[in-house]
């Protein structure tokens, strides 16, 4: 019996993510680019450069499985050759966003207010630069490069990082655990890294989820201007800015890019939800029935707020 | 009842206690209930009746996981998300609610009975004064105007003892402490005259001195009005204090009930006895400390027979087999026991 | 040394051993500006070695902040926390780690199910006071499982996390934590609240014992009276920041010299009801006045039946009139006949 019931009453762990079905779907998604990404040009059924002028525009046939381009060159394949430049950049730039947001987050809960008050006021000028005219920017410094174009979005994502793990790290430092700990003369830096770090990773990976989706957005949004990237390299947003070109002899084109674009965005915004619900921990797993059922009221709490139910 | 008597005098024949046939008199009446927790995956009220007369005061004591909070909400048609009557009925005198829509209860609820839970601060609206709160319930339910409405909150307040009802009815719940806001639930609860008030932990978050307090006070209230109470609560001490008669609850079934003069004095049931010799202590002599070995099933694992059966040091084969059924051992006195009339067990005297 | 009347040391009697702990003159106050609140005022303690004593007020008393003052979590205004002779309660950063290293004074939180992190062993949570301050792991190891036993659990409980574990053994470990250090003196915040009945007193035999065979001072601050009575040597009252009663608990309990006091103890719940005053009679009834003296005045006398504006118009001071028993109501001889005659 209280097997069943385990399974019915979801314990915070990675487990438990893997039952939502919006989580099972959303990670079938992205293995499938993960793979692309990893093998892409070389799974690619047609070379992505294949000009074929004899078949220009064409509608999704056996041979084309999603038809070809202005140049006769094989969408599906175009598609496939894309998805490395696409993802990987966006990865680096979630990246760089964590190198440079994540640490700072958890140290300015106990490296002083002088720290802390910096740190913040770096976070919230960062988050008043728009990210793509930033991006725009930089590359005319640093040059024409989608690797070079991804730096300042991963730096624009420190901040996101650095504000979600401060607060997380805030959150846990005040748990009476660590004032437990305190009391045996523990150093902040043991508070932090026994207590709180790890309690820490749910939040970090919930925003790794969305933040790559809007990494990955950008890239589509640079590459779709044409920053960063020498045609005929095949990239997402550059097929979709082509396509657009072409509209009237291709209505359907712009479709299927902007298609691929939305599904792995909406894949990791809905694993990031399948994580936020649940695979939050730093709770106890599996109360007794006996208090579940009763959270109907407030528990019994003291001066201090600590609960117990009642039943 | 002379059947009874005749059954009495041969211990062998376990007595099914005698259902009482329901009379206008009682306020509430719970029978054979049974309620389902997690969608049906547990039970947790495995077969409970009690009632409350018109004017009596009416104790549930037990445990955590022991059924008495859902019961309680039960009678109230305030079962959380996921739990459900799944037998049984529960009447509110003779009216049986049992399968009562929301309208029905919101009929109900007011007029025929009032509650007051644990924590009274997050019942009420932190932004609004404690008299408009109370104002507003007089005017919806009691259908009073706004004026007559002012009045009785005042009048209210007054009865349930806040010293400067005027003063109060200004304030929001933030400015008062656990006390007065109790005080003003109870009088929110009871505003539009109910026959029964059911509180549910209600003074077990409060300091003892507010707690004598509020519990004078339902003492007061029902000598007054002659409101019944249904008093719930994991604390003996309190119950056998404001009640008149007890139900004890375990493991999702009554196991004894009676008077308090019986449950305390003569307790047949020995979770009934552990439970008072662990709360004696009220005369706060240095004592060695019961306890009570083992731990309640948690719900949904129950075994076969008594329930209580691992923990008992009386227990017999006959215990651990079969459904034990509630004997009837004295007036209003049952006992869900294998042996409740075994000499052993009537006759082991308590150092109360 | 301390600020009591020197009444108190002559009663005290010679040649007993300094106490353990001492606190003197403690103020603590808490919020800033117009929030600032005085939460402890005057307040002196003595703790000496194998006592069990109980800590006892409502809400607001500040029986909890002069817990957390002890242990450092609080800083007074004024006064000193004294441990073993040495003053503790202006230590800062550095000296307060080394001196909570040395785990001397231990702390048990109410409610295990917050105190404990949930995602660490039971193991490493009794051992990490000792992991803290550094000792070797073996060594660790070993305590662990004897603080463990000390509580009545057996080691294999080690490798379980605290959701795995019921409630009173949540609170054990919780005590085996505080215990591993081998502390010279335990302060418990109502260590027993967030347990039911059946756990409650297992905790409270357990502290029993611990005194005895420890020789361990212990501080437990309760609400419940009863409890207090089977365990505790001694009794502290605290009313509003104040100690109103401070005696030998079962003296105190039997005939209470404050009025706070008695109300307490008429104001407990009692399965039988030998009592032999009423809560009623120890407060103001309705209809009756609240006495209106100054500031200044007894902390208690808005809530007293027997407050007079000739003797209660000053706080009264902390007075012995026994060895050890010392209280701080002006009117200590008058009030209890009063309170008989009181309907």
């Amino acid at each position: 019996m209280s097997a069943a019931v385990n399974d019915v009453v979801a314990r915070g762990r990675a487990g438990s993510v893997l039952r939502l079905r919006s989580a099972r779907i959303a990670l079938a998604v992205l293995a499938a680019i993960a793979v692309l990404a990893a093998f892409g040009p070389t799974l690619a059924p047609q070379g992505p450069l294949t000009l074929n002028t004899s078949s220009l525009f064409q509608g999704p046939s056996w041979h084309h499985l999603l038809g070809t381009d202005y140049l006769g060159r094989d969408v599906l394949s175009r598609l496939m050759a894309g998805t490395p430049l696409s993802v990987l950049t966006a990865l680096e730039a979630v990246g760089i966003g964590m190198v440079l947001g994540i640490a700072p987050g958890i140290a300015s809960t106990f490296l002083g207010r002088g720290f802390d008050f910096v740190a913040n006021r770096v976070a919230d000028a960062l988050m008043t630069l728009p990210s793509i005219f930033f991006a725009v920017a930089v590359t005319a410094a640093l040059g024409n490069g989608l690797v070079q174009a991804m730096v300042p979005i991963g730096v624009l994502l420190a901040p996101a990082y650095f504000r979600i793990t401060r607060a997380a790290t805030l959150e846990y430092s005040r748990a009476q655990y660590v004032e437990a700990a305190e009391l045996m003369g523990a150093s902040k830096f043991h508070l932090v890294t026994t207590h709180v770090v790890r309690k820490v990773f749910p939040n970090i990976v919930v925003t790794t989820a969305s933040l790559t989706a809007g990494a990955l957005l950008a890239v589509s949004f640079l590459t779709f201007l044409g920053i960063g990237v020498q045609p005929p390299e095949p990239t997402w947003g550059g097929v979709l800015s082509s396509d657009l070109d072409y509209l009237s002899q291709a209505p359907w084109a712009p479709f299927i890019p902007g298609a691929l674009i939305a599904a792995s965005v909406g894949a990791l915004n809905a694993l990031a939800d399948a994580f936020r619900d649940r695979g939050g921990r730093g709770a106890l797993a599996l109360p007794q029935l006996a208090q579940i059922t009763v959270r109907t009221g407030p528990t019994l709490e003291d001066a201090n707020g600590s609960q117990r139910s009642v039943a | 009842m002379a059947l009874n008597d005749l059954l009495l005098d041969d211990p062998s024949v376990a007595t099914p206690a005698v259902r009482g046939i329901p009379t206008r008199e009682d306020v509430l009446r719970i029978d054979d209930l049974h309620v389902s927790v997690h969608e049906g995956l547990a039970t947790a009220v495995r077969g409970v009746s009690l009632r409350v007369g018109a004017g009596e005061t009416v104790g549930l004591v037990g445990e955590s996981g022991s059924g008495k909070t859902l019961t309680c909400r039960a009678a109230l048609g305030l079962l959380p998300a996921g739990c459900r009557i799944d037998g049984g009925s529960v009447s509110f005198a003779g009216q049986d609610v049992t399968a009562a829509s929301r309208r029905a209860w919101e009929a109900i609820h007011g007029s025929q009975v009032g509650a007051v839970f644990q924590d009274p601060a997050s019942y009420l609206n932190p932004s609004l004064t404690v008299g408009a709160q109370l104002a507003e319930v007089l005017r919806v339910k009691g259908r009073l105007s706004r004026q007559q409405a002012r009045r009785r909150a005042l009048e209210l307040f007054g009865d349930v003892g806040l010293h400067q009802p005027g003063r109060v009815f200004h304030q929001i719940p933030a400015e008062l402490s656990g006390g007065m806001l109790q005080r003003a639930m109870v009088a929110i609860a009871i505003s539009c005259g109910p026959r029964l008030l059911i509180a549910d932990e209600a003074t077990t978050a409060l300091d003892v001195t507010i707690q004598a307090e509020v519990i004078d006070l339902l003492l007061d209230l029902r000598r007054r009005n002659g409101l019944a109470v249904m008093f719930v609560s994991h604390d003996l001490a309190v119950v056998a204090e404001l009640c008149d008669r007890i139900y004890v609850f375990y493991a999702g079934q009554v196991v004894e009930s009676g008077t308090v003069e019986e449950i305390v004095h003569r307790p047949r049931h020995p979770y009934t006895k552990a439970l008072v010799r662990v709360a004696s202590g009220g005369d706060f002599r240095r004592r060695h400390l019961e306890v009570i070995p083992g731990s309640p099933p948690q719900v949904g694992t129950y075994m076969a027979g008594c329930s209580f059966a691992d923990r008992c040091r009386f227990a017999l084969g006959p215990c651990c087999s079969g459904e034990v059924q509630s004997v009837v051992v004295g007036d209003q006195h049952e006992v869900r026991c294998a042996r409740a009339n075994d000499v052993e067990l009537s006759e082991e005297l308590l150092p109360v | 040394m301390t600020a009591t009347a020197p009444a108190e040391l002559r009663l005290d009697g010679g040649g007993a051993p300094p106490p353990l702990l001492e606190v003197e003159s403690l103020e603590v106050v808490l919020g800033r500006g117009w929030r600032a609140n005085k939460v402890l005022s005057g307040v002196n303690l003595k703790v000496n070695p194998g006592e069990i004593v109980g800590l006892v007020g409502e809400t607001g008393s500040g029986k909890t902040t002069l817990a957390r003052a002890v242990v450092g979590l609080v800083k007074p205004r004024r006064g000193r926390v004294l441990f073993d002779g040495a003053p503790i309660s202006g230590l800062r950063r550095r000296a307060l780690r080394a001196h909570r290293r040395q785990g001397g004074v231990q702390y048990v939180f109410q409610d295990p199910l917050r105190s404990l992190d949930p995602d660490l062993t039971v193991e490493r949570i009794v051992g990490e006071g000792l992991a803290i301050r550094g000792d070797p792991p073996e060594e660790i190891r070993l305590r662990v499982v004897d603080a463990l036993a000390q509580v009545g659990l057996d080691a294999s409980l080690m490798s379980r996390d605290p959701g795995q574990i019921s409630g009173g053994q949540r609170q054990r470990v919780s005590i085996a934590r505080a215990l591993a250090t081998g502390p010279r003196l335990l302060i418990c915040d109502e260590p027993v609240s967030a347990l039911d009945a059946s756990n409650r007193n297992h905790v409270l035999n357990l502290l029993s014992e611990l005194r005895g065979s420890l020789n361990l001072p212990i501080i437990i601050i309760s609400h419940d009276l009863g409890s207090l009575a089977a365990i505790a040597d001694r009794v502290v009252v605290l009313y509003r920041g104040k100690i109103v009663e401070d005696g030998p608990i079962d003296k105190v309990f039997a005939a209470p010299r404050h009025p706070y006091t008695a109300l307490l103890l008429a104001s407990t719940p009692s399965v039988t009801e030998s009592r032999s005053l009423r809560a009623h009679q120890l407060r103001l009834q309705e209809g009756e006045p609240v006495p209106l003296l100054g500031p200044g005045a007894c902390v208690f006398a808005p809530r007293c039946p027997f407050a007079l504006a000739e003797t209660c118009s000053a706080q009264p001071p902390l007075t012995g009139v026994e060895p050890g028993w010392s209280n701080a109501c002006s009117r200590h001889r008058d009030w209890p006949n009063l309170a008989r005659g009181r309907s």
